[in-house]
């Protein structure tokens, strides 16, 4: 265990170097893929937290990265705000509108709640293609982000990625961590035992609302152009799911593994137009039929390596619709 | 208003036949098939193709489709579906999304992203014309069909030994398997009936409405609306809920303009979710 905790700051530090010294050695374009890399992990992050952990496979993320996105849009260009401000209001205004929709979607479970949050975020791509205030389904370009450096595009993204990484970290160590996967394990002995499972899934479901919020603020400073179908599109959870089942559902180290895979290859995949998402589709469906622990699950099985997951026993995918 | 009301209902016909293969497939393999819109509008594209290319009628290419996608039906259980059945919940249900992607995007990549509808005299056929009420051909066809469909196949699942074999399975995969039931074929036989109800649907969605490689999205939800109003597995109860689900859609354009009509058939779809989480009309026993 000691061993453990000198090796994560060992860890720590060549990561910190390695991102600080970044921005001076390497090329625009890898920053640029580096920065990707930084927002999809975030992103993943946030979905393995729900999905792996908490027991809440949703597809609707990107109902919050859509209201990120346009939150940034509406307050940077329509009234000035400063963008960081911006991007946090957008965050806030996930949080407080994943809580609104809880009760109800909170009722359903397993596959229930994957399309409930799906329609959900589909429902805000019509609100949004019909709302003559956002311009209807045109593109609004946010033009308050022009002239932004790429450096500075990279520590936006960067510390959005730590922040969630933290995040997830620090939380699966404290009484919710815990209870979370007590619930993961056997949610009625969880709930004898005293776990309060709504609130704890509740705490999740927002926590991951804001950060969902923090991270379509921070990717639409890039995209520097909005519409409802892209802003709301299921790309998003494409992205995400993809990443997570490759990397290893359930474990922190998947999102990292599985975002740097993802946006490898949708780069090398962007020579051939079109193609990248049948490609993912495949390599996700091989990975589910061959390994489904995921690399870093698999490579946990069999050799017992992990750096950030707490973990108690072995963990099985399949447990999670346990924890419904 | 009555306009809305009687095209809604038929509306609701085309709906169910939608929501049927999803109802059967998940009341018989607890299964949730996140490709089944996109599998749909594979089959509209066949038909296209076929009709297109070979000059069928629309009724031959359907045939056709039906044929094609049974066997891609066959496939997708036998070698995707059934080897993760048992490893739980999320494993299915991410192998199938992993499909759905797969589908959309190739559709996209063969057929591009250009709007398509299958021609055909139907649509432009009304069978009633008065000045408060018109009835289009393909909506009425739609409903009939569904209407067919949706009583041949209960009668099926009453009536034969086959029926009798599948709903033993869904009942009780175990006790199906130990009194002499193939529980894989009878899931195949599920999907394989599923593909082919799905092909029908998919011709009579495109050649009611217009349809491109990711509509797959928009009619997985109206599927699923469809069920989950119905009562998963519960196959009257799935042509109740296309008709409540294509009445709110229409009542709600009428009522906000065309453009929000969806989205009221979403809300309408969450509002009966959130209170009734297992169905308006779920008569077989509860299952989550």
């Amino acid at each position: 265990m000691k061993m453990k905790k000198q090796n994560l700051i060992i860890l720590i530090i060549a990561i910190v170097v390695l991102f600080g010294i970044l921005p001076a050695a390497g090329s625009n374009n890898l920053l640029q893929m580096v920065t990707l890399m930084c927002l999809y992990l975030a992103m993943s992050q946030m979905w393995n937290l729900l999905g792996g952990y908490a027991g809440m496979l949703s597809l609707g993320m990107q109902a919050f990265i859509g209201i990120g996105g346009y939150t940034l849009t509406i307050l940077s260009v329509q009234f000035g705000v400063n963008i960081y401000l911006s991007i946090i209001i957008g965050a806030v205004i996930c949080a407080l509108f994943g809580l609104a929709v809880s009760p109800a979607i909170f009722k359903m479970s397993g596959v229930y709640f994957a399309i409930g949050t799906w329609i959900v975020a589909e429902a805000l791509n019509v609100f949004f293609s019909n709302w003559k205030f956002v311009g209807y389904a045109k593109d609004w370009s946010i033009n308050s982000v022009f002239g932004m450096s790429t450096r500075q595009l990279y520590y936006t993204a960067l510390v959005v990625a730590i922040l969630a990484t933290l995040i997830v970290f620090v939380l699966l160590r404290t009484k919710t961590g815990l209870a979370l996967m007590a619930i993961r394990d056997s949610a009625s002995a969880a709930e004898t035992m005293g776990v309060e499972i709504y609130k704890t899934k509740l705490k999740c479901y927002v926590i991951a609302c804001f950060m969902m919020g923090l991270i379509g603020g921070a990717q639409y400073m890039q995209t520097a152009y909005i519409n409802p179908s892209t802003g709301f599109s299921i790309n998003w959870t494409i992205a995400m799911t993809f990443a997570v089942i490759i990397g290893g559902l359930g474990t922190m180290e998947g999102p990292i593994v599985g975002a740097v895979l993802y946006v490898i290859i949708t780069q090398i995949m962007y020579n051939f137009p079109g193609m990248s998402n049948i490609v993912l589709g495949i390599i996700a469906i091989v990975v589910i039929l061959l390994a489904p622990d995921g690399i870093m699950g698999t490579l946990y099985k069999k050799t017992g390596f992990q750096i950030l997951s707490p973990r108690r026993s072995i963990p099985k995918v399949g447990e999670t619709k346990a924890a419904e | 208003m009555l306009q809305c009301i009687i095209t809604g209902i038929l509306l609701g016909g085309l709906y169910s036949m939608i929501g049927i293969g999803m109802s059967l497939v998940f009341g018989i393999m607890k299964l949730t098939n996140l490709a089944h819109g996109d599998l749909m509008i594979l089959g509209t594209y066949i038909t296209m193709v076929v009709s297109n290319a070979l000059g069928f009628n629309l009724v031959i290419s359907t045939i056709i489709s039906v044929i094609v996608m049974c066997v891609i039906g066959f496939i997708v259980q036998q070698f995707l579906v059934n080897r993760v059945m048992d490893k739980g919940e999320a494993p299915a249900l991410l192998v199938t999304f992993g499909l759905s992607i797969f589908l959309a995007n190739l559709m996209l990549k063969i057929f591009s992203a250009d709007n398509q509808l299958l021609t055909n005299k139907m649509a432009s056929v009304n069978v009633i014309t008065t000045p408060v009420l018109s009835v289009s051909a393909s909506y009425l066809i739609s409903f009939i069909v569904a209407v067919i469909i949706i009583v041949g196949l209960a009668l099926v699942m009453q009536k034969t030994n086959f029926g009798r074999s599948i709903r033993a399975t869904s009942d009780d995969p175990m006790a199906a398997e130990l009194m002499g039931v193939n529980t894989k074929m009878a899931f195949a036989a599920a999907m394989v009936i599923c593909m082919g109800i799905t092909a029908v649907a998919g011709t009579l969605v495109g050649s009611t409405f217009t349809f491109y490689p990711s509509s797959g999205t928009q009619y997985l939800i109206i599927a699923f609306g469809v069920v989950v109003i119905g009562g998963m597995g519960s196959l009257f109860g799935t042509l109740i809920g296309g008709i409540v689900l294509g009445v709110a859609q229409l009542l709600g354009g009428f009522a906000f303009g065309s453009g929000v009509q969806m989205l009221i058939a979403y809300i309408v779809l969450l509002v009966i979710l959130a209170l009734r989480p297992n169905g308006l009309f779920a008569t077989s026993a509860v299952r989550k």
